[in-house]
């Protein structure tokens, strides 16, 4: 079921997952469900644009982890844009930032490369 | 939309209403689905009716109420998601109605065995999921309506609402039941190590957190700081799981690095949709030094007597249930005389727009080195005060007892 709190845009053929300034127990369901969509709607990979986000806690992670393992097994991967220095933080203390590749802008993420 | 005759199925819904509402103020929930079934028995004229509820992690149906067909329950019996008749209304999300009843078409013999000769069934859902089957059936053939269809899906949806506070009081129960007996009521007494810890639900969600201390063999000495993903139930079993894992671990190897190692390999496997942080840290027999092994998790921080506390400046490594082929770091560090530890989950610290440095610079103003009953309640008061806490804290602290002060 789309949620108005995390649309999903098709962005040169890839689905790009916007999430908002706080993403946490709350709202970390609505997270899970635009990823699933995005997959069920047969795209392995999967771009989650955080840029806008300042805060993400373990629910969060929660489930762009599982988006993240679900991506792999289906032979694709999860991109993360991450500007904000909170968000980046949080994944550098959890590791996840060796596991989930981070880009700097949408374009770059939804490219899988990196322009630097 | 039906244009059918709107008044019986008014006054007949009523009749479900009536009875639910009034059923849910003095009935548990059980008692509530039974005579729900006993009243939809009545309003339908069917001979049974029985709700079968989804246990997700093997995947069958469980008969859990019946009316008029009491035996299904007693038995225990068990339906695949996907055979026979319950369990094809469970996979396909829709009605079904059979008008012939035998073992081609009923995977559950008990039901043509009783002489049954039409079957209607619906799915129970609550939210996006299926929960659970609400069937009745009839002695003799029987042409079910769309009408009636729809008459069993109201009555479901009130049996799911009834499920589900059920199920939420059921998990609330054992979830209290599981952190009193996983969280340490006492700390091991330890000679020259003074300990204290709190542990605070958020929002009266208990959550996954929790802290271990425990001693070795070698008289080394565990502290373990964790924080499983979720709330509820799953997050205590996972957690209580992981816990003795964990202990088990700790036995075999005196490296931190591979005992958090052992125990991701072991959460991958038996846990698959399970994250977690970990904090692992094994303290040597004489207290002078700390081995100490992240995974995903926050920085312990040190006071030591007249200086500032700061965070221990342990390496970070990958969170429990990733899994990549990267060993964590281990940290080693020294243990001066009478300096506190401090030990938390996220929820102490972290804030909604704010960075995590902040939550932790502001942790390290309020710790200082002093007995660490009263360097909890400063902590406790300064960062949570009054108001029910988001998420669950957790907070272990331990102080090194100067060394002419150690049999007190």
């Amino acid at each position: 079921m789309p949620d108005a709190m995390f649309p999903v845009e098709m962005v040169s053929g890839v689905p790009v997952v916007t999430t908002p300034e706080q993403v946490d127990i709350t709202n970390a369901d609505g997270l899970r469900a635009a990823l699933l969509e995005s997959a069920q709607r047969g795209h392995s990979s999967v771009v989650v644009d955080m840029s806008r986000t300042e805060f993400c806690d373990t629910a969060g992670l929660h489930a762009l982890v599982a988006a993240h393992k679900r991506a792999l097994a289906e032979g694709g991967e999860l991109r993360l844009v991450t500007a904000g220095a909170a968000v980046q933080r949080i994944f550098a203390i959890t590791g996840l930032n060796r596991v989930i590749p981070g880009f700097a802008s949408l374009q770059e993420a939804v490219s899988g490369s990196s322009s630097g | 939309m039906k244009a059918v005759d709107p008044v019986p199925v008014e006054a007949r819904l009523r009749d479900i209403q009536s009875i639910t509402d009034a059923a849910l103020s003095r009935l548990d929930e059980l008692g509530l689905l039974t005579e729900l079934l006993d009243r939809i028995r009545e309003i339908m004229q069917v001979d049974t009716a029985a709700v079968l509820l989804l246990d997700a992690s093997s995947g069958q149906l469980i008969a859990t109420a019946a009316a008029g067909l009491e035996e299904e329950v007693r038995q225990g019996v068990r339906i695949p998601v996907g055979r026979g008749f319950a369990g094809r209304i469970a996979a396909e999300r829709r009605a079904v109605i059979l008008d012939h009843v035998d073992h081609t078409t009923v995977l559950n013999p008990i039901l043509w065995a009783k002489g049954i000769r039409s079957m209607m069934g619906v799915p129970m859902t609550a939210g996006d999921d299926v929960i659970g089957v609400l069937h009745v059936g009839s002695l003799v053939p029987r042409p079910f309506t769309s009408y009636d269809t729809e008459l069993l899906q109201l009555a479901a949806d009130r049996a799911a609402t009834a499920v589900k506070s059920m199920l939420a009081h059921a998990d609330r129960v054992a979830v209290t039941a599981l952190q009193l007996s996983l969280v340490p009521s006492a700390l091991p007494a330890v000679a020259g190590m003074e300990m204290a810890a709190r542990y605070v639900p958020g929002r009266g969600v208990l959550g996954g957190d929790w802290y271990d201390v425990f001693t070795l063999p070698s008289r080394e000495l565990c502290v373990v700081m964790g924080d499983v993903a979720g709330s509820g139930l799953a997050a205590a079993v996972i957690m209580g799981r992981m816990r003795s894992a964990l202990r088990a671990y700790a036995l075999e190897t005196p490296d931190p690095g591979e005992v958090l190692d052992r125990l991701d390999r072991n959460v991958r496997h038996f846990e698959p949709d399970a994250l977690a942080t970990v904090l692992y840290a094994v303290i040597d027999a004489a207290h002078e030094q700390m081995r100490i092994c992240l995974a995903g998790h926050f920085l312990p921080v040190i006071a030591l007597p007249g200086l500032p506390a700061e965070p221990v400046l342990a390496a970070a490594g990958l969170m429990i249930g990733i899994g990549d082929d990267t060993r964590r770091p281990v940290t080693t560090m020294t243990i001066p005389p009478q300096a506190l530890l401090c030990f938390y989950t996220d929820g102490l610290i972290e804030r909604p727009g704010e960075m995590i440095d902040d939550g932790l610079a502001r942790l390290c103003r309020v710790i200082t080195a002093q007995h660490p009953e009263a360097a909890c309640a400063a902590v406790m008061a300064a960062l949570i005060g009054s108001e029910p806490a988001r998420d669950d804290v957790a907070l272990l602290m331990l102080r090194r007892r100067a060394e002419d002060d150690d049999d007190a």
